[in-house]
């Protein structure tokens, strides 16, 4: 009996505890992608590191190939009421006390004057679980990953594509 | 036996009483929408609703190490920021923290909570949208930059 109570109340410590990630589309990974790059006038206000590393700033090209860039970042909300935790007993045991959820997406679109001649997009979306034992990573922290999970993502689906934007320079 | 019992009784009374005022920061005039927006700069309105749950507790929101407000349950201050990335952080037992691409001109609104913690409440900080933070920020009251522990 009492290794069964020992082992339900470690399920419920790990149930409360971690982050899920989830990612769209799904694409294989490709050693050395970064290799090869796109290059035209990068349209973009952000940090570079967001950036996919497939795309270059040419400002000396002669090329009207234009590269635009952006992403967005959705919160969700915190449907657990502060108050549940005080009542349940089972937050002592690691019983989950919030939530945070949190959406990024990127979108690189490739222009030619205004013509769009390819687009990209990713989004990255994460659910994490807060106990009393695991806090997890902050929303600065699941922001950043999720803009680099993006930005590599997209960086596949243009390696997948190589052959096609080649042709574009 | 009964003179113990009232004594004890008593003193639970004026414990409850102190512990409920302790969650009372004297804040400044209800909520003020901020017309202007200074050229260059946006606003961050950094507001938490108030609540019974962890009302007693305060805490310092920063922006790299300089605090920005000190939030109280039920307070709001407006805070005019430079634009680009900027993490706004807040730690007691643990640390919560967002980040946001600040732009020119824009309003935003960082909701700050409290949550349950080991010994003390954790702060808990949010971005929330343009509707549910002005519906929520309008019955906060503002924090007096005398109320702001600048530490």
């Amino acid at each position: 009996m009492r290794e069964y109570i020992s082992l339900l109340l470690i399920v419920i410590v790990l149930s409360g505890c971690g982050t899920t990630m989830v990612i769209n589309p799904q694409t294989p990974k490709y050693n050395g992608a970064t290799d090869f790059k796109i290059k035209g006038k990068v349209v973009y206000k952000g940090n570079r590191e967001y950036l996919p590393k497939t795309i270059k700033d040419d400002l000396n090209s002669v090329s009207a190939v234009v590269l635009r860039y952006e992403y967005d970042v959705t919160y969700g909300r915190d449907d657990v009421h502060q108050a549940v935790p005080l009542f349940n007993p089972l937050t002592v045991v690691g019983f989950p006390i919030g939530e945070d959820t949190l959406a990024t997406c990127g979108r690189l679109e490739i222009l030619k004057g205004e013509k769009i001649l390819k687009s990209y997009a990713a989004c990255c979306a994460f659910q994490k679980t807060r106990g009393l034992f695991y806090e997890g990573e902050t929303f600065s922290e699941l922001r950043k990953k999720g803009l680099l999970e993006v930005r590599n993502n997209i960086e596949m689906q243009m390696y997948q594509d190589k052959d096609f934007l080649m042709k574009l320079e | 036996m009964k003179t113990k019992w009232l004594k004890l009784s008593v003193f639970f009374v004026f414990l409850c009483i102190a512990l409920l005022l302790n969650g009372c920061a004297t804040l400044g005039p209800i909520y003020q929408k901020v017309d202007t927006i200074q050229e260059g700069k946006a606003l961050v309105y950094i507001y938490r609703p108030s609540s019974f749950v962890g009302g007693g507790i305060s805490y310092n929101v920063k922006v790299g190490e300089t605090v920005i407000t000190t939030l109280y349950s039920g307070g709001y201050y407006p805070y005019l920021a430079e634009p680009g990335e900027t993490e706004f952080w807040a730690k007691t037992e643990s640390k919560s923290a967002v980040t946001l691409d600040i732009k020119p001109g824009q309003t935003y609104y960082i909701k700050g909570t409290v949550g349950v913690g080991f010994f003390l409440g954790r702060p808990h900080l949010m971005v929330v949208s343009s509707d549910v933070g002005a519906r929520e920020i309008a019955e906060c009251k503002l924090i007096p930059e005398a109320k702001i522990e600048k530490k």
